[in-house]
């Protein structure tokens, strides 16, 4: 098809985030209502109805700042709804043509249909753009069409007016229907924008009007596409929105199976039916879900994520059979889905003298299965963490080193050894002056010795999260004699005392 | 029991960001646990130990003296091992040091002047051990806590370097002269250095000494104290880990605290009373001397000021030809002169007449102030420029025998580079260590705690820019508006915790100190040897050094200062005097200008924008009431409108009688002769003092006890007893007792904020001059104001609007004609005109300026815009831009118009390739066509404000006008044609904003139109309702009664509205 042949339709939906939350609000629809976003206490408006632009608010507000004015509903932003919303928006058009492209940006709903050839089925573009509308008023969202045989004339025209709702511009009007829009419905950068502000430049009408090598020689190439643009004379090329491509396989199996080695024979056959499609557009799987229905109408969900995507299906199987006997369903299955993610192939070039690694798929199975041993989050590098919390440490994933350490460190000297008590016992303590007398732990009365301490930790003071306690030091000794060297905390705002190590 | 311990390590907040508590508070906190004595140890310095010294005298404690100094021989400050994940940035270990004696004391300003001289810029420094070796003397050295030397060394090395630590202290200090310290703060990592270190003072035979290495006086205090290191490490607090502290036990404790902390070392605590009683220095015992000044052989500092002076009152008196006034002079003198001498305070009059000396030779401005204009000696010395004895002026005020303190004398400087040659001199004539300026604390106020604070919670920049332009705004607040309500303003929600405690945090840290800078005049002078007083450091300008107490500490401790204040006005007279013989081809002396009729006209009418002292709001609104007609009524002009006479309702009374609209009455006859000059109104100190020595027969010393009694509040005592001798004296002079209320009265409501004569006159001597400038020279005066903004009361666009409306012809900028400062050039008619210089250019270098100046000198004027640009080709495209948006491009040939300008110079920007280099023609363009609009009217005013915050244009309300007159609003000059009472609508660009601590809330608005300037009243309510648009808008829209009274005129608002014109940039002046 020749540029000029083409014919587009520019949907565009304002305050989506306000439109979206009220589409299933109707009560709301007349009341002034606001969507804000942010982590409170730093919340700001971010999208409002019309009836609470009128009243003066604007995006940016604070929370408290809408407080200040009366009766307006405060919805929290939801991408989610969003999401759907949009994705509801681009299916309806989908109706009036296949080739959409997506140009949507915050906050507001954008898409340009290309319309050409569809007058036999819609009629003119005209009563085109009125059916789509209607369509789009009964989703419960107010919008607006502009249509042109430039793609961004449709855009900028459909940015640019409020009303009327639809706007046709004939073949060959474009400059002159562009002319009284403003700058600010292209898009150009800032170093752009205040050159034109400088020179008085408002209107697209005036930056059509400026000469074409005189602007180039000022702003370049850039100058130039901006200028067409304002002519309406740029053109386009549609890049239109595919279908999503997903890897997914359900079965409905004949008979609740309860053996994992039955499951796990038709979850083979799907994983093939996945890989052959992933591999058929050269990608691989990089994670897994399953979810399972099982009787009594419960449900049972578990993934899987390789260390690098694979299409290697004994890897795989071997993955989710650890899953599974890690977390176990708790009845009989009914239905099996897998639903994969798919990324490019894994690649990982090694240099020719660094060290051997153990193969990725391999030690994915290993860590798999040692997590099944002892739990996720306890597999991966201890590190410590900058605090002073006693319970400052974490795990993090293993990882090649970027570079051996530059610095070899002396190691530090060498200490008595304690044994952790994680997660932390509750003991009971009896005291005497305020130090620790007798306690009961593990189900053995010891009595203390010598206590040493209370060493105090406080810290997070300026947080929700506040905490201290005070650590002792203990040496005890059961009624046989048996002596226990340990270390015990209290929590002074719980009043609790816990065991957290016992020395060697 | 409580008497048992004494605090030997403890830091204020004067160790900046490094502890929490201000000295008074750790005093206050001494007090409540009955602790005999204290020492205050800062980092790197004595910064708090005036103000501990001044507290724990007041309080009967024993202020011991030292400070924590950083050693960088011993290397790092312990700091977790690298294994460990931390932030501890590599600091020096720091040793406490405590003063022994005086020779101590001096040491250790020596030692810490030493390394922190040894720096090329403001930085902490560190010590070396050649550095503690040769000023050791007197001085006793502790082992530190976790920041010292031994921690440091035993993590570093164990036991056996602990030890060889404390063996090097010893070589240094002397083995009486160390104590082990021992701190429990109850962390576990300290116990086994505790346990090492009594190890290691049992094998070296060291008393061992317990502290608590104090950070604060409470331990909720510890907020503070970690808000502070997130603030220095400059990390939120969330993400601050391990560089807070452990816990909270860094407070101040008491005895029995301590001792059950260490009561397996009772010992370590006991000693901290004998360690105590070792140290016998206090800051009492300085032992400052005030510098002599070197005379030649044969003379004393007095027979040598006794000659100058003489020389000075014949060439002071000589000229006036009146012999009784010499007379009287001659006896003034030399009665000062007797007493100056038997003060022993020759050498600070011989020091300051040497400062007056080097500036007459050099051309520099300067005029003495305050006080000491209240002198004849200082008149004869040209040190000051009133005559106090043709004005009878009350020398007591100045300089009394029993006062125990040094003489006040504060010298005004033109501001700028004539102050900082005088500065340098000082420095060069006393030496390095002779001279220095005294500090400035720089503390947290409102705003700089919102953000510091926001910042260490973690809040975003957007937010914490809104909440600082609501914080902080008015001089005066009501008591519902505090800092909570401005957080509430700028959007942030009080019921979120988080928010809660950054508004209780931002109030908490207010007043504690922040940095130390360097006070503005103030320099103190101790002939060579001022490091033996106080430590110096360097400051942040090259060249200055600083000592390390403000001026109020300096005056505390009886070290003498000399005030070199820079005063933009004098720069303007400097210039002036410059410019108007040039141009004007008249001499003038300052010294002699002629009472002139035309200049108190001027002043009746309130027409003094511009002027020293009587152009602000409040003194335009009583110039037409008080009509001054000659110097005097100028001198009660600048003084009457002043927080001291407003509060003590002095103005009102003065003012119905220089109207003539009340009697003129006396409380008592005998007080005639003494405020007949003031109407029978008490203005002025001078007259106080004399009141009290008329009435009640006080002596010149007493009268002056009794005005410095009436001015501490905390001294009701002292007031008390003078209160009562000042009754008796009344009583015994037959004052009835209902004239004796009335009196004292007069004086209490007073003297609290009075002024003194002397500064009043010095400053109308000033004012008077500033306003003949103005008059007699407008075009001259105008250009030095310009020159020397910021300054005054009003911005330079009012400065300009106000001379065009006098006449002045002001021209744009122009880079074929201005240069870097403002200019006069002679029109066609041989009229002078004013051309803006590029100073006035926003953000445009002093140095771009000059190499177009030199390229304008050297190679002529430019002859087209690719001319410019490849002449000065250090023209970035931001500069061009720039100017061409304010048109100072258009006298280039071929620009027609700012936008052409704007045009021709985006291309002329654009480096062009190394073939057409040095081609300015290549640049050129086929097409002659202008493809852009010309600016509009409105265009030209926002680009003429935004560029240089001024518009030599008509003003922009002229364009409105006659907009404004279908809608019924009147201009400035219209008001003033109005009668009393009227209900009237003006609108103008707001130019001033004011809510005076005086005023009750109320909240004065000055605004400009292109006829005047035109006066607000906004009532507190009426502010309450529309905030916004009394403290953002530029322009605004008043409706209101007119009160037209006296000449003066208000427009009392009843109703406000933002005007809108087009993003005209103006800058109001907001009295913060």
């Amino acid at each position: 098809m020749k540029q000029g042949d083409a014919l587009y339709a520019a949907l565009l939906a304002r305050e989506f985030p306000a439109q979206t939350l009220l589409r299933y609000r109707s009560e709301l629809r007349r009341l002034p209502c606001v969507v804000i976003q942010g982590e409170p206490p730093l919340q700001n408006v971010i999208s409002a109805n019309k009836i609470a632009s009128a009243l003066g608010i604007e995006p940016g507000m604070t929370k408290v700042e809408v407080e200040a004015f009366p009766a307006v509903t405060m919805l929290r932003r939801s991408l989610e709804e969003e999401r759907t919303a949009k994705a509801v928006l681009l299916e309806c058009a989908g109706n009036f043509s296949p080739r959409i492209e997506d140009v949507s940006q915050d906050g507001i709903f954008l898409c340009v249909l290309e319309i050409s050839g569809t007058e036999k089925l819609f009629g003119p573009p005209l009563a085109l753009a009125k059916n789509l509308l209607s369509h789009v008023r009964t989703l419960g969202v107010g919008a607006s069409i502009a249509i042109s045989h430039n793609f961004h004339t449709a855009v900028a025209m459909a940015k640019g007016t409020s009303a009327p709702n639809i706007r046709c511009i004939a073949k060959g009007d474009e400059t002159g229907a562009l002319s009284l829009l403003p700058l600010t419905v292209l898009e150009m950068t800032e170093e752009q924008a205040e050159i034109f502000s400088l020179w008085g430049i408002r209107t697209l009408g005036e930056l059509a009007h400026l000469p074409e090598k005189e602007l180039v020689s000022r702003m370049g190439q850039a100058g130039k596409c901006l200028r067409q643009m304002a002519r309406g004379e740029f053109p386009h090329l549609l890049q239109p929105l595919e279908p999503d491509f997903t890897l997914e396989e359900s079965m409905q199996l004949d008979s609740p199976v309860e053996l994992l080695d039955a499951l796990l024979f038709v979850v083979n056959i799907m994983l093939e039916q996945l890989i052959f499609r992933a591999t058929a557009r050269v990608l691989a799987l990089t994670s897994i879900t399953m979810h399972l229905t099982l009787e009594e109408g419960a449900r049972h969900v578990c993934t899987i994520q390789p260390a690098l995507p694979t299409n290697d299906r004994q890897l795989l199987l071997k993955l989710l059979h650890l899953e599974l006997e890690t977390h176990p369903p708790s009845a009989a299955i009914l239905t099996v889905a897998l639903k994969a993610e798919s990324g490019s192939t894994g690649k990982m070039q090694f240099g020719l003298f660094s060290p051997q690694l153990p193969e990725p798929s391999r030690l994915d199975v290993t860590l798999a299965r040692i997590r099944a041993l002892v739990g996720e989050g306890n597999v991966g590098r201890a590190v410590l963490q900058d605090t002073h919390r006693m319970d400052g440490r974490g795990m993090e994933a293993f990882r090649v080193p970027a570079r051996p350490r530059a610095i070899v460190e002396q190691p530090p000297p060498a200490r008595s050894a304690m044994r952790m008590v994680r997660p932390p016992e509750i003991a009971w303590v009896t005291l005497q002056s305020k130090r620790p007398k007798t306690f009961l732990f593990r189900g053995r009365c010891y009595a203390v010795e010598h206590a040493y301490g209370p060493w105090i930790v406080s810290g997070e003071w300026w947080a929700a999260t506040l905490w201290g306690i005070e650590q002792w030091d203990l040496v005890a000794r059961t009624p046989d004699g048996q002596m226990l060297c340990c270390c015990m905390v209290r929590d002074p705002m719980r009043e609790e005392w816990k065991m957290v190590a016992l020395y060697d | 029991m409580t008497s048992h311990y004494v605090e030997l390590h403890a830091a204020s907040a004067f160790s900046f960001l490094q502890a929490a508590s201000q000295p008074e508070s750790l005093i206050e906190r001494a007090v409540e646990l009955e602790m005999p004595a204290m020492a205050l140890l800062d980092h790197n310095g004595v910064y708090g130990s005036a103000r501990f010294h001044t507290s724990a005298r007041r309080n009967d404690i024993c202020a011991h003296v030292g400070a924590e100094i950083s050693v960088s021989s011993f290397g790092s400050r312990l700091a977790p091992p690298a294994w460990l994940p931390h932030q501890h940035p590599a600091e020096p270990a720091k040793l406490p040091l405590l003063c022994e004696s005086r020779l101590g004391y001096r040491n250790l300003c020596q030692l810490i002047t030493r390394f922190k001289m040894r720096e090329t810029t403001k930085n902490d420094g560190a010590a070396t051990f050649d550095d503690l070796e040769t000023h050791a003397q007197g001085l006793i050295c502790l082992t530190g806590g976790d920041e010292g030397p031994l921690a440091a060394a035993l993590m570093r090395g164990g036991e056996e370097a602990g030890r060889s630590s404390v063996e090097q202290l010893i070589r240094i200090f002397g083995r009486d002269n160390v104590y082990v310290e021992l701190q429990r703060h109850q962390e576990r990592e300290e116990e086994w250095r505790n346990q090492a270190a009594l190890r290691i003072a049992r094998s070296l035979r060291l008393p061992v000494i317990a502290t608590n290495g104090v950070r604060y006086a409470m331990a909720y205090e510890r907020e503070i104290l970690d808000l502070f290191t997130a603030i220095r490490h400059h990390i939120p607090l969330d993400q601050a880990g391990g560089l807070l502290a452990t816990n909270n036990r860094r407070y101040l404790r008491s005895a029995q605290e301590m001792s059950a902390l260490f009561h397996n070392v009772p010992v370590s605590v006991e000693n901290t009373v004998d360690l105590s009683s070792r140290l016998r220095f206090e800051l009492n015992d300085l032992g400052y001397q005030f510098p002599c000044y070197p005379v030649p052989g044969g003379e004393t500092m007095d027979s040598f000021l006794r000659k100058r002076v003489a020389e000075g009152v014949v060439r002071r008196y000589g000229p006036k030809k009146d012999h009784a006034l010499m007379h009287r002079a001659k006896k003034q003198v030399a009665q000062e002169l007797a007493l100056i001498e038997k003060l022993g305070f020759a050498g600070y009059f011989l020091i300051v007449w040497d400062i007056v000396e080097y500036c007459k030779r050099n051309d520099i401005l300067i005029q003495g102030r305050g006080s000491a204009a209240n002198s004849a000696v200082c008149y004869a010395l040209e040190i000051t420029a009133i005559d106090p004895v043709g004005m009878d002026l009350l020398f007591e005020r100045f300089l009394s025998e029993s006062r125990n303190e040094w003489p006040d004398i504060d010298l005004d400087l033109p501001s700028g580079e004539k102050r900082e040659q005088a500065i340098q001199y000082m420095y060069q004539r006393y030496g390095e260590l002779g001279a220095a300026m005294t500090a400035n604390v720089t503390t947290y106020h409102q705003r700089s705690a919102a953000r510091q604070v926001g910042k260490a919670l973690g809040f975003d920049e957007e937010s914490l820019g809104r909440l600082s332009n609501l914080t902080g705004l008015w001089e005066w607040r009501s008591k519902d508006e505090t800092m909570a309500h401005s957080f509430q303003h700028a959007g942030f929600d009080l019921n979120h915790p988080r928010v809660a405690k950054y508004v209780e945090l931002s109030m908490r840290i207010q007043d504690l100190p922040r940095n130390l800078s360097q006070h503005s005049g103030g320099m103190v002078i101790c002939q060579g040897q001022l490091n033996h007083i106080v430590p110096l450091e360097r400051a942040a300008m090259p060249g200055r050094t600083v000592v390390q107490w403000d001026k109020e500490d300096c005056a505390d401790l009886g070290i003498v200062k000399v005030d070199l204040l820079g005063l933009g006005m004098m720069a303007v007279m400097h210039d002036c005097l410059q410019l108007i013989p040039r141009h004007y081809g008249d001499a003038v002396d300052l010294a002699h200008l002629p009472e002139d009729k035309s200049v108190y006209r001027t002043l009746q009418q309130a027409d003094t924008v511009g002027m020293f002292q009587i152009e602000s709001r409040a003194q335009m609104a009583s110039l037409p009431r008080n009509k001054p007609d000659r110097f005097y009524d100028l001198v009660v002009q600048v003084a009457i409108i002043r927080p001291g006479p407003i509060v003590g309702q002095m103005m009102h009374p003065y003012m119905r009688r220089r109207q003539k609209k009340e009697p003129v009455t006396y409380p008592h006859p005998s007080l005639e002769p003494i405020l007949k000059r003031t109407l029978g109104v008490p203005l002025f100190q001078e007259q106080l003092l004399r009141m009290a020595m008329t009435v009640a027969n006080f002596t010149g010393a007493e009268a002056d006890e009794l005005r410095r009694a009436v001015g501490m509040r905390r001294s009701w005592e002292r007031m008390k007893n003078l209160e009562a001798k000042l009754h008796a004296g009344m009583i015994a002079n037959g004052i009835d007792s209902g004239t004796q209320d009335a009196i004292v009265q007069n004086i209490s409501s007073f003297a609290l904020y009075g002024f003194p004569e002397s500064h009043a006159a010095s400053f109308a001597l000033i004012a008077y001059a500033s306003a003949y400038f103005k008059v007699k020279y407008l075009a001259a005066f105008t250009c030095a104001m310009l020159n020397n903004q910021p300054m005054g009361f009003y911005s330079g666009a009012v400065l300009v609007k106000d001379a065009q409306r006098h006449g002045l012809r002001v021209k744009p900028i122009d880079v074929q004609r201005s240069d870097w400062c403002c200019a006069l050039e002679r029109e066609g008619n041989g009229a002078l005109s004013l051309r803006l210089g590029l100073r006035y250019v926003k953000g445009f270098p002093h140095q771009l300026a000059e190499t177009i100046m030199a390229s304008r000198k050297n190679e002529g004027m430019f002859h087209s815009p690719e001319d410019f640009a490849q002449r000065v080709p250090e023209l970035g495209k931001k500069d061009l831009t720039h100017l061409a948006q304010i048109g100072a491009l258009n006298s280039l040939d071929g620009i027609h118009h700012r936008r052409d300008a704007l045009w021709q110079m985006e291309r002329a920007a654009k480096p062009e390739g190394p073939l057409l280099q040095g081609r300015p023609e290549s640049l050129r363009e086929e097409s002659d066509v202008l493809p852009l609009r010309q600016m509009t009217t409105e265009e030209r005013l926002v680009a003429d404000y935004a560029g240089t915050g001024l518009t030599v244009g008509k003003h922009p309300m002229f364009y409105r006008r006659p907009e404004l007159r279908q809608q019924g609003s009147l201009s400035a000059e219209e008001l003033r044609y109005r009668r009393d009472g009227e209900f009237v609508k003006t609108v103008g660009c707001v130019i001033a904003r004011q809510r005076p601590g005086t005023a009750k809330g109320f909240i004065f608005i000055s605004m400009e139109d292109e006829t005047g300037i035109a006066n607000i009243v906004v009532t507190p309510d009426l502010y309450d309702r529309n905030r916004l648009t009394v403290t953002r808008s530029r322009f605004l829209m008043v409706e209101g009664s007119l009160q037209n009274q006296d000449g003066t005129i208000h427009v009392k608002a009843m109703r406000l509205a933002p005007f809108v014109h087009e993003k005209v940039e103006v800058q109001s002046h907001d009295f913060h």
